[in-house]
């Protein structure tokens, strides 16, 4: 065929198709299509907050959990007598001592340093702010809880001088020179109630690190002990573990009995909120091969031969959000009970039709790949039984049966695609300290 | 429809206000199936990629850019909606080898009584792959570079699916001008292959009976 016989038969066509001089007539059910489709959307759009708002508490937890986790570690332990640490509170450091009365803090370094070296130079005075009483050095950027290394025994006629916070009796270690130092003469009996008096004994001994011993306890720091054991007792550190786990399961539509099996790889995080309460969430790669009928396949496209069934092929995100309580624990075991929901993100979904008689081609379509796939924002029920073997505090081993229960229809074909299997998975707690 | 109205349209449909979303829909029919007959099997086909371009329309609108015209946007979104549609079913996209096919002569191919009718049904007889590169060559304009793109093919597949799509339209339309010389071609809407095949059939089996009884 000529070029010039190519260029008009794609004119006649151009010509005739481009703009059709009497359009396709208006079929008011196409609209109505449209509508379901829309309506679809506006319907996913409400549950779209949902995983957002999940994210949002997973994170508050983690952020509280955080906290908890992180206040029992600033408290003096009692039976340790080796660290003495200041409560968050006070920025400030009381003392009486008899002679040499002194505080010294170190804020960087973590040597003692000889109680000599700092009086001297306030005794000369540096500056007469400070009296000659109590002498204390903080650090400038301390908050809560610097480490202190407080004088001697307590005398409690002892002249002490008195600089409150708004006198800023600041004064520069001349002597050290160091500037991170600073030298601060404060009442206790001022402040009583906001600072905690020590009275301890520094150890000069070799120890590295800002080390106070503390030795006859007076009626203050005995109180303080005690908070901490009441803490020690009523707090409970959220334990968090990741686990890594894989599944083989079965899918079935509507009932096992025509059932392929799939495979499951993925990462959990969970968090025990308390001792018996555990909450999980991860993202799971499943892929779900499954045959149905074509009864439960459901498109809008017109096959014009009924295929006798349809094989999917599909590969989604699982994304849990679970809540297990603990039913049983003895020794290294545990075994817990779980429920929660599931949303599927689609990576891939196609669909091969199977027609009576084998493979005609000529009478429909073998095989369809849905481009654009979609996501099911909590459409699946879990329900799980897990036994978990702690190895040691940091390892363990689960297994756990599972089943997966379709809530909405899942997947472009609206099949309810219920899954079970049994995944066997490797714990390891972040927060070794806590017991498993 | 007034530049001012389909405006008017439009803001409606950012709202997601279902009822400008309709008339937008109602106005824009023809039009928009136009485009989608010419990519698609038949009618229903047609219809459900015209629907999955407006849902595409509707979720996108905020994205249009006021200041270009609406129907080229449309269009190219319909268009776009029909090469999505061919690549979910890139599967049952088959090709013909034309190898055995008959020769075509060169007649006058230009029948000046072959209407919208006539012709759109021609080019949804294609085979998908063949009407796709048609429509993207001989109608929108597009080269056989962009076409590859486009497809996720080669450029020498595009070349060679236009070249078997002009060979089988062209035999349609010198079939539907001997149909209709011959008395057979009612509105030359009615061109259908398997009816000839049948027919076909039909006749060598009378002549098989014919010899047995002799």
């Amino acid at each position: 065929m000529s070029i010039e016989k190519d260029k008009d038969l794609d004119d006649l066509f151009r010509k005739k198709l481009e703009d059709p001089v009497d359009p396709v007539g208006y079929n008011e059910a196409d609209w109505d299509a449209l509508e379901e489709m829309l309506g679809k959307r506006s319907k996913r759009g409400i549950v779209y907050w949902l995983p957002v708002l999940g994210s949002v508490a997973a994170l508050l937890l983690l952020f509280f959990g955080y906290l908890v986790l992180r206040h029992p570690a600033s408290v003096v332990k009692p039976g340790n007598g080796q660290q003495a640490v200041i409560p968050s509170k006070s920025d400030t450091i009381t003392k009486n001592s008899a002679t040499n009365q002194q505080a010294i803090v170190k804020p960087k370094t973590d040597t003692i340093l000889p109680p000599a070296s700092v009086n001297k130079p306030a005794g000369q005075g540096a500056k007469p702010l400070i009296l000659a009483g109590s002498v204390a050095v903080i650090p400038k950027n301390s908050k809560s809880g610097g480490n202190y290394v407080p004088g001697a025994t307590p005398n409690a006629g002892n002249r002490t001088s008195v600089a409150t916070a708004a006198q800023a009796p600041v004064v520069k270690d001349g002597v050290s020179s160091r500037s991170d130092e600073v030298l601060v003469a404060y009442s206790p009996v001022s402040s009583l109630q906001e600072q905690l008096i020590f009275n301890a004994q520094v150890k000069a001994a070799n120890r590295q690190g800002l080390i106070a011993a503390v030795h006859g306890a007076n009626p203050a720091n005995t109180s303080g002990s005690n908070k901490v054991k009441i803490k020690a007792k009523t707090g409970f550190q959220p334990r968090y573990a990741i686990s890594i786990l894989a599944a083989p399961d079965i899918n079935g539509v509507g009932s096992f009995q025509q059932s392929k099996v799939g495979t499951n790889e993925g990462l959990l995080f969970s968090v025990g909120v308390s001792k018996k309460l555990t909450f999980s969430t991860g993202a799971i790669y499943s892929v779900k091969p499954y045959i149905t009928p074509f009864e439960d396949y459901h498109t809008p496209y017109h096959f014009p031969v009924s295929p006798i069934n349809v094989t999917a092929d599909c590969r989604m995100l699982d994304i849990p959000l679970n809540v297990g309580y603990q039913v049983y624990s003895k020794h290294q075991n545990t075994l817990s009970l779980g429920t929660g929901l599931s949303s599927y993100i689609m990576l891939h979904e196609s669909y091969k039709f199977n027609y009576a008689g084998g493979s005609i081609y000529a009478t429909g379509p073998t095989s369809y790949t849905v481009p654009n796939s979609n996501k099911y924002f909590f459409g699946v029920l879990n329900l799980n039984a897990t036994f978990q073997h702690q190895v040691n505090s940091k390892v363990g081993f689960s297994v756990q049966p599972y089943m997966k229960l379709p809530l909405t229809n899942i997947g472009y074909s609206q099949v309810r695609l219920q899954t079970t299997g049994v995944a066997i998975g490797i714990n390891w707690n972040l927060n070794s300290s806590s017991k498993p | 429809m007034g530049e001012e109205e389909l405006h008017q349209l439009i803001r409606g449909c950012i709202k997601q206000d279902r009822k400008c979303q309709k008339m937008l829909y109602k106005a824009f029919y023809g039009f928009s199936m136009g485009i989608c007959l010419r990519y698609a099997g038949n009618r229903d086909e047609a219809a459900e990629v015209m629907n999955q371009g407006f849902f595409k329309v509707f979720t996108h609108i905020e994205k249009f850019d006021q200041s270009r015209p609406f129907k080229a946007w449309l269009g190219k979104i319909m268009m776009n909606a029909s090469i999505d549609f061919y690549r979910a079913n890139l599967k049952m996209a088959y090709t013909e080898d034309l190898d055995n096919a008959e020769h075509v002569t060169d007649g006058e191919l230009v029948d000046k009584n072959l209407n919208y009718e006539d012709l759109i049904k021609m080019v949804q007889q294609l085979p998908q792959a063949y009407r796709t590169v048609f429509n993207l060559f001989a109608i929108e304009g597009y080269s056989h570079e962009e076409i590859g793109e486009m497809l996720n093919i080669n450029p020498g597949t595009s070349k060679s699916n236009l070249h078997k799509a002009r060979h089988k339209l062209k035999q349609m339309i010198l079939n539907a001008d001997a149909g209709r010389k011959g008395g057979n071609y009612n509105s030359g809407a009615n061109y259908n292959t398997s009816i000839v095949a049948i027919r076909t059939i039909d006749m060598n089996g009378v002549f098989l009976n014919k010899g047995i009884r002799e």
